[in-house]
């Protein structure tokens, strides 16, 4: 009974299936089945052609661990997440704010204008910043030299700070636009009745904000806060054509770390790259990753009964 | 007048339709024939600077070669090894192709990717190359011909000299000449009076990609007597007099190193240099933004292709003015192979064999590209262009060295690992401050790089290599002068 019940509710729901299965498809194949085929791969050193053949077990794992350059990419990626992610969001909902003035004229423009850099690819974006730098680094350095901003000559891209601070500012830059938006239609599902009833009851813009846009903005500013952090803990092409990861792994991330044991650095000397190790480090910080969300959602959801329980007592 | 029926038509859009998908798929195979009887041969590199002479190679050889065309696709060089290890992942690999340097040559003949060349290599054809360019374990594996030397040996750095800016600064002899810097001092000097009398800095380089700065330590140990440098690919940077890297032991290393950090201090070098890349160098020494800077032959065809000729180099600038170690090659050597599932192989060698040709080895050295493995090609007397000349007359720098896979061809199954910090990594950390003690920043690397030999010789062993620290080891070389390594020695 229960069978053909399932059954029938299946049936009814057929359409879903159907439209389900080809993004299923793409998600088996080259999401899943590549985690599960790389952790074959961890177990061996492997150069990535032919058939892994030399078993090393868990000592890909143990090298990763023991690897003082992969805890600083590990560093470097908090660290990046870190500044973009506040910097970026403040700047986002404060310009989203902005732009949600109706009395604002040309805002589609604006809007469109702060989307273009997260439909310009990061590599071109990286490419142009990288010759920008280079080809314009003395100018850049004697207008700064003029002003007194800097008291000797900046190779920007050869101290680890500058270099680091380019590759932050260019990726808060980069996806800046996305959480303009999301904070945009966050702001536009916020019923209006609710700042005229503030505004009867005598609250100014300031009380506005504080007791209306942010609580009402909470739930979605959760999912961008979410989205954002994932989205740094990626950053790999900025990266990697800005600095490769240099100078002295001064700005190497975990992602340029894997590419760079999976298929070598720019100095391609006659060693052979180490796909397994590479698998390892992969998956190794993955298992990072996981952790670090499953402490996020436990902080989430103890805020939330925090905050439940002290509604309830008030 | 004839009715056309739907039959009719939807034939005709049939045969029209399998003509068209027919021509598409010819554009985007690897390769093959087409109904017009010529065969299409697929052909990678990554010469960008050697562009030019390539191209008319591919033009003077569909001249002489109708039925075949040669469709010629340049990948960036920093990722010509991993698109063409994908490519054949992918079984999309070019029917013939310069050889990458990962995975090693005998690694790529293991894995089956290379076509043996015996049918056409014959003795007689091999005959016409110097004695030993065919070699086991250089060119040959198993007593089969997969590849062939195509550059003859020369210094494979120079310390370029911009002319023009060293007039500026008085560094010119009595004759008017331009005084070059034949000694480390010489360098310091000269880069001092460069920034003290011009606009321009005294030295300059591009380690955007951070491959270069390995370039001047390496000229800068050779000319002091280190055999390995600091730039050879793989074992050949080691020292195979004992069989190891040296960095931690021989002060040349260290002298070297502590002599770039003093020009730094000094402000001897252009200051972006960490941030340009090798290409931007090259246009900002053209331009004159800095007097010398170190790169191969491979800059002079983009300098004169700029009309920048106004240059001088030298090689291996050394404590004494007299170089103590040389560069070394095998006694053979590579360029490009047949990949051994091309369908169109005839047609593939008889483009590797154009480019092996005499003629054509000719027309690489006139236009300033290298030397030739064919000797006669490689008449100074033939140049005209005065750097190049000065360039062919630095071969005697160059000379045979010792060779493990000779000595025992077991020694072609060790694989290094990759090093991480590598020697590039760990000069860019001294350049940039980031490593602060050099003795113990080239200690670490030498353990690194020793240890990644051993580890490597213990992995062959594991796979049934007979093979130890021995056969790397080559206790009776001179390093002034050329080595012949001796079978199972």
């Amino acid at each position: 009974m229960a069978i053909a019940q399932a059954r029938q509710r299946a049936w009814s729901a057929r359409w879903s299936y159907v439209y389900l299965a080809p993004m299923m498809v793409l998600l088996v194949g080259f999401i899943v089945y590549p985690i599960v085929a790389s952790l074959g791969y961890t177990l061996y050193r492997w150069n990535g052609i032919g058939d892994p053949s030399e078993f090393v077990g868990l000592g890909n794992f143990r090298q990763i661990t023991h690897d003082s350059i992969f805890w600083h990419a590990v560093e470097h990626t908090f660290v990046f997440a870190a500044f973009v992610v506040p910097i970026q969001l403040v700047l986002a909902l404060a310009l989203a704010l902005v732009l949600n003035n109706r009395k604002l004229r040309f805002a589609s423009f604006y809007r469109t204008l702060y989307f273009l850099p997260v439909v310009t690819s990061a590599a071109v974006m990286g490419v142009v910043i990288q010759l920008l730098i280079s080809n314009f680094g003395d100018k850049i350095n004697s207008i700064l030299l003029t002003l007194h901003v800097i008291d000797h000559h900046v190779d920007w891209l050869a101290q680890p700070h500058f270099a680091f601070a380019i590759i932050i500012a260019v990726g808060i830059w980069h996806t800046f636009g996305y959480n303009l938006v999301y904070f945009l239609a966050g702001l536009q599902t916020i019923p209006e009745d609710l700042y005229e009833a503030a505004r009867m009851d005598g609250a100014g813009r300031r009380a506005q904000f504080w007791h209306i846009t942010i609580p009402m903005l909470r739930g979605v500013g959760v999912v961008i806060l979410i989205l954002a952090i994932i989205g740094t803990f990626q950053i790999f092409d900025i990266v990697q054509i800005i600095t490769g990861g240099g100078p002295y792994f001064a700005t190497e991330v975990v992602n340029t770390y894997i590419y760079h044991l999976a298929f070598g650095g720019a100095n391609a000397t006659a060693v052979q790259p180490d796909v397994g190790l590479a698998s390892a480090a992969s998956f190794f910080y993955g298992l990072l990753l996981i952790a670090f969300s499953a402490i996020q959602v436990v902080v989430l959801r103890s805020l939330v009964r925090r905050r439940s329980q002290g509604v309830v007592a008030a | 007048m004839t009715d056309i029926n739907r039959r009719t038509f939807l034939r005709a859009a049939a045969v029209g339709g399998a003509a068209t998908f027919g021509g598409t798929l010819v554009g985007c195979g690897s390769s093959g024939g087409s109904a017009s009887g010529k065969t299409t041969v697929t052909y990678w590199d990554s010469y960008v600077s050697q562009a030019g002479w390539v191209d008319n190679e591919i033009k003077l050889f569909q001249k002489a070669n109708p039925k075949i065309t040669i469709k010629k696709t340049t990948q960036v060089s920093d990722k010509y090894d991993n698109l063409l290890s994908l490519a054949f992942r992918s079984s999309n690999a070019p029917d013939i192709f310069m050889l990458p340097k990962t995975p090693t040559l005998p690694t790529q003949v293991t894995n089956g990717w290379l076509d043996p060349l015996n049918t056409w290599a014959t003795k007689d054809w091999q005959s016409g190359f110097p004695a030993g360019s065919f070699t086991e374990g250089i060119d040959v594996f198993n007593g089969k011909v997969y590849t062939a030397p195509f550059s003859g040996a020369g210094p494979s750095l120079q310390l370029y000299v911009h002319n023009g800016i060293f007039k500026q600064a008085g560094l010119t002899n009595s004759d008017g000449s331009v005084k070059l810097p034949q000694t480390w001092d010489d360098i310091g000097k000269f880069a001092s009076i460069v920034r003290s009398k011009t606009k321009a800095d005294g030295l300059g380089f591009g380690n955007a990609d951070n491959v270069i700065l390995e370039w001047w330590a390496d000229i800068l140990v050779r000319g002091a007597g280190s055999p390995g440098g600091m730039a050879s690919a793989g074992v050949d940077s080691a020292d195979y007099r004992v069989g190891r890297w040296t960095y931690d032991t021989d002060r040349n290393y260290a002298d070297a190193v502590n002599l770039i950090l003093q020009w730094k201090k000094k402000g001897y070098f252009y200051p972006n240099s960490m941030s340009i890349s090798d290409e931007q160098a090259r246009a900002f020494f053209e331009q004159g933004k800095f007097g010398m800077t170190i790169g191969g032959v491979w800059n002079q065809p983009e300098w004169t292709s700029h009309k920048f000729t106004d240059y001088s180099l030298v090689t291996l600038p050394s404590p004494s003015g007299t170089p103590q170690a040389l560069y070394y090659g095998p006694p053979g050597g590579s360029f490009v192979a047949i990949n051994a599932k091309s369908k169109v192989a005839d047609a593939a060698w008889k483009w590797f064999d154009w480019l092996y040709g005499d003629a054509a080895g000719k027309r690489w050295v006139a236009d300033g590209q290298g030397l030739s493995a064919h000797p006669d090609a490689n008449d100074p007397s033939k140049v005209t262009f005065k750097p190049f000349a000065a360039y062919v007359g630095m071969s005697k720098y160059a000379v045979v060295g010792p060779q493990p896979t000779i000595k025992n061809p077991d020694a072609a199954k060790v694989t290094l690992g990759t090093v991480k910090p590598d020697h590039n990594d760990v000069l860019a950390g001294l350049y940039t401050g980031q490593l602060g003690n050099v003795h113990s920043a080239l200690s670490e690397l030498a353990g690194r790089r020793n240890k990644s030999l051993d580890d490597g010789i213990k992995a062959a062993k594991a796979q049934g290599a007979k093979v130890s620290r021995d056969d790397f080891t080559f206790a009776d070389w001179d390093i002034l002068k050329p080595y012949t390594t001796k079978p199972n020695s």
